[in-house]
């Protein structure tokens, strides 16, 4: 039996008294979209983070491509081609947009597979354009609005041409223009090729998002956290009507 | 012949064409010109000491800038790196008899181990708890010193040392290049992608991490390659003084590098080598006004921080120069209309 691309088990991280991931575990294979859902506070972005290692868990195991991840540090894990972006974006504000995708672009997994690439600046500019927002390389990171620092987030993480990307609400604060330009942006990234000279390996993905109605579009498979645990794992169409998930939501007055 | 007069024509052009365009780059090529050719019109010892120990200060500020200011790596106790590098080039000079080019180098490489020593430490660390272990560690070094005086002379230092060179001139000119050169290199370093992750480090650490750099790595090459270059100022300052001692590694001297770096502007490496030729000299001009002294340093210091808190010599930059909002090219403040792309300037 081939191991799993990524096998995640019993995984458990507490802060003090709260258990924000409790015994989570689920699998995925190379050519996935995964949708992570669930009410605020359920853990999402915790998971997120011990998967990239910015986080140690308390209990589990994390196996990447047959590789054991916990305990290695972030930057020996998005080198092995776990690449993330984040929920809060955490930009380099007073350097020009171009600089922050090149500091992808210097790590050594993007300096291996563009070795043939002379310059890094043109290959920052791919990554760029590939999230749409070429025309800004200059400005300071600062000076972006919300939407732009999204897109700003996802070229850094494509920057790094991952094999397993992680997208923390990617929609978050875009307008539905917006939306459908970054979704129509993740399923050419997931088809993978060329991207002048970014190459897309078409990385499976992982991608918590509170818009269902886009989230339903892009993912071929749904995993849902309440309170850190698991509490639906299928197909959108199962999701939506699975009574657990609706009273997760409706339980906290939401939909 | 013809030789020569393509690289005439060809020096004409870029001075045309690279550093006419700027007057932040004409005052450098000034800068530069000036040092070079002071001692063919003053020969006067005075003054050229003064030139000599504000260069050697000069590479000591710009080094702390690409540590703190870069990299953003706190370090208030700078002095250990200019003292390593002092006592090293003078127990070499000593007890080897090397002569201060043979030292003077590897007073710096001692300085870098140092840099290492307290690297390692201080990469959990930040902000205020960096600040406040980087500045012990001076002092510990200061404690080793006078806990062994057979070997460094104790309070009163290791005097006798060989001259940096033969003559008041030379001296002149070996600290002068070397600090022209070394805050080039500096500046070339913080231009280039290790410059670049230097930058970043300093916004955010964490997404530096999840960008796949290895900041541990970075850091502690920030840590060496600033005391390699504070190192080398306190090799040439060993040397020049022909005296090593405890004041190397006073606190004073870790402050009043940060009040340099800050009061020039910090995160340009040229801020905080105008500062000290602004300050430096200031110092030692004020001193027939013994008494106040101090105070008045203090009050330009204030005036300068309070006013241009960017520190002043981007505030300069800032009067003469503007930024094209489109092309991001710097123009001089009297155009209208960006020098490249055109853009009007407002
Ligand atoms: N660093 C931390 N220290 C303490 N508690 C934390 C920390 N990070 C998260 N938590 C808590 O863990 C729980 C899960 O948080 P997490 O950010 O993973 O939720 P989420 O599912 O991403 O929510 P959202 O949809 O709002 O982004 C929350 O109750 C949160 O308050
Ligand atoms: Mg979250």
């Amino acid at each position: 039996m081939t191991p799993s691309f990524l096998e995640i088990k019993g995984l458990t991280k507490n802060f003090g008294g709260l258990r924000a991931v409790n015994n989570v575990s689920f699998s995925m294979e190379r050519d996935q979209i995964l949708g992570l859902i669930g009410p605020n506070g359920a853990g999402k972005t915790t998971l997120l983070r011990l998967i990239t290692g910015i986080l140690k868990p308390d209990a589990g195991s994390i196996r990447f491509m047959g590789n054991e991840i916990i305990g290695r540090k972030t930057w020996d894990i998005v080198n092995m081609g776990i690449a993330c972006t984040f929920q809060n974006m955490r930009p380099f504000r007073r350097l020009p947009i171009i600089a922050n995708v090149m500091v992808s672009c210097l790590s050594p997994r993007a300096m291996k597979r563009g070795e043939w690439v002379k310059r890094l600046e043109a290959k920052a500019m791919d990554a760029l354009e590939f999230a749409g927002i070429s025309d800004m390389a200059r400005e300071r990171a600062s000076t972006l609005s919300q939407g732009d620092l999204k897109r700003l987030e996802v070229a850094r993480a494509v920057a790094t041409e991952p094999e397993l990307l992680l997208l923390d609400e990617p929609f978050g604060g875009l307008s539905p223009a917006e939306t459908d330009l970054m979704a129509k942006s993740i399923k050419r990234l997931h088809k993978g090729g060329r991207f002048g000279r970014l190459h897309s390996e078409g990385p499976a993905m992982i991608i918590v998002e509170h818009k269902l109605q886009w989230l339903m579009k892009i993912v071929d498979r749904i995993v849902v956290l309440n309170f850190g645990t698991i509490i639906a794992d299928g197909t959108p169409d199962e999701i939506v009507n699975n009574p657990r998930v609706i009273e997760a939501y409706l339980g906290r007055g939401e939909i | 012949m013809g030789l020569i007069l393509f690289y005439f024509r060809k020096l004409f052009t870029v001075l045309k064409n690279e550093v006419l365009v700027l007057p932040s780059r004409v005052v450098v090529v000034f800068f530069f010109l000036f040092l070079l050719l002071l001692p063919l019109f003053t020969k006067d010892p005075y003054l050229l000491r003064i030139f000599t120990l504000t260069s050697i200060f000069a590479i000591l500020a710009a080094s702390w800038d690409l540590l703190s200011g870069f990299t953003g790596q706190m370090n208030f106790g700078h002095a250990l790196f200019f003292g390593v590098g002092a006592y090293a080039a003078a127990l070499l000079n000593r007890h080897a008899n090397l002569p201060p080019w043979g030292t003077i180098p590897l007073g710096a490489l001692a300085a870098v181990v140092a840099g290492l020593v307290i690297g390692i430490p201080c990469l959990r660390l930040r902000g205020t708890y960096l600040a406040l272990t980087t500045l012990a560690f001076p002092i510990i070094l200061m404690g080793l010193v006078f806990a062994f005086p057979d070997l460094t002379g104790g309070e009163l230092g290791i005097s006798g040392i060989a001259r940096l060179a033969r003559s008041r001139v030379a001296d002149y000119y070996i600290a002068v290049v070397l600090m022209l050169g070394l805050c080039t290199i500096m500046w070339k370093i913080t231009d280039s992608n290790t410059g670049i992750i230097f930058h970043a480090i300093r916004e955010d650490e964490l997404a530096v991490r999840a960008s796949g750099i290895n900041t541990t790595r970075y850091k502690l090459l920030a840590f060496c390659l600033s005391g390699f270059f504070a190192g080398v100022s306190g090799g040439l300052y060993a040397h020049f003084m022909r005296i090593a001692g405890p004041s190397t590694l006073e606190v004073s001297l870790s402050f009043q590098v940060v009040i340099w770096a800050i009061f020039g502007g910090i995160v340009t490496i040229y801020g905080p080598v105008g500062a000290v030729f602004v300050l430096f000299p200031l110092l030692e001009f004020l001193r027939f006004w013994q008494d106040y002294r101090t105070l008045m340093f203090a009050g330009v210091v204030l005036l300068i921080l309070l006013y241009m808190p960017d520190g002043l010599f981007r505030w300069l930059r800032d009067k003469i120069e503007k930024e094209c909002p489109r092309c991001k090219i710097r123009n001089v403040a009297m155009r209208h209309t960006c020098r490249v792309c055109t853009a009007p300037l407002d």
